[in-house]
């Protein structure tokens, strides 16, 4: 496994847990809330905050590894805040950015046909 | 490089630094072009409005909100996050300008369609040897902006 392998596995691995995690505060913990039972809202969004930072620091390093421009390292910062977004962003990362980075390092890149 | 080439009537000291810069790769001027003065200001408000936030939770946690606690610490972490982030992204710039680290930053060339990117020198074929897949490229890319076209007219109708 290359650095920059390691770097998206890490990446991805945060992107779900991450995005699970402020899907269910959104999705239960806000509802509940609302219904006068802040427990879990309260819980999960410490939780969901932890985890953002740890997201943070993975999605930086692989946008620094990769040379990503200013805008999609902001997306993909950011996408951490945004319930759902991490999926989108993940997968829009992989194919724009990713796949691209990988295909062109272990292989010269042979011209293909889409 | 157009920050490289000294303006013609600019004085020899000056024009004898502007030459040593572009020498040395250490033209800082793409800092202040708009699209980088954009971002200088996206991160100076960000960094202010995190400290602010930090200090709302921190006032609420005074209140009584012990939740607050959390947030009151996370807030300015992310403020120094954004520092950290941005003088390194800057200094990887710079770094990249010297040649020290290879260039080529994904994302930049954002017009193109995907499936249409810039090909290395030294990797894959030549140009002149796939004439056929560059053309191919290009209706690929005239389709693109075409269907961009219609999209923006449309939109106007």
């Amino acid at each position: 496994m290359t650095v920059v392998e390691a770097a998206v596995l890490r990446y991805r691995v945060m992107a779900y847990v991450t995005g699970v995690v402020l899907v269910v505060l959104c999705f239960v913990g806000i509802p509940l809330q609302v219904a006068g039972h802040p427990a879990v809202a309260n819980n999960v969004g410490v939780v969901h905050g932890i985890l953002y930072i740890i997201y943070l620091t993975f999605a930086w390093i692989l946008s620094r590894k990769l040379q990503l421009a200013n805008k999609p390292t902001v997306i993909m910062l950011l996408a951490g805040t945004v319930p759902v977004m991490t999926f989108i962003v993940e997968r829009w990362v992989t194919r724009r950015f990713i796949n691209p980075a990988l295909a062109g390092q272990s292989a010269p890149a042979e011209p293909v046909r889409p | 490089m157009e920050n490289a080439a000294p303006a013609e009537g600019a004085a020899p000291a000056e024009a004898a630094e502007a030459a040593e810069a572009a020498v040395a790769g250490g033209g800082w001027r793409f800092l202040i072009q708009p699209r980088w003065l954009g971002w200088h200001a996206l991160m100076v408000v960000s960094f202010w409005g995190m400290l602010w936030l930090g200090d709302w939770q921190f006032h609420r946690a005074l209140a009584g909100n012990a939740l607050s606690w959390a947030y009151t610490f996370e807030w300015p972490l992310f403020a120094g996050f954004a520092v950290v982030f941005w003088i390194k992204t800057i200094r990887d710039e710079f770094r990249i300008k010297r040649g020290e680290i290879p260039g080529g930053t994904y994302g930049e060339p954002e017009d193109l369609p995907f499936g249409v990117r810039a090909v290395q020198s030294g990797e894959g074929p030549a140009d002149d040897e796939d004439e056929e897949l560059s053309a191919y490229n290009a209706y690929l890319a005239r389709l693109n902006a075409e269907v961009k076209q219609h999209g923006r007219w449309h939109g106007l109708r």
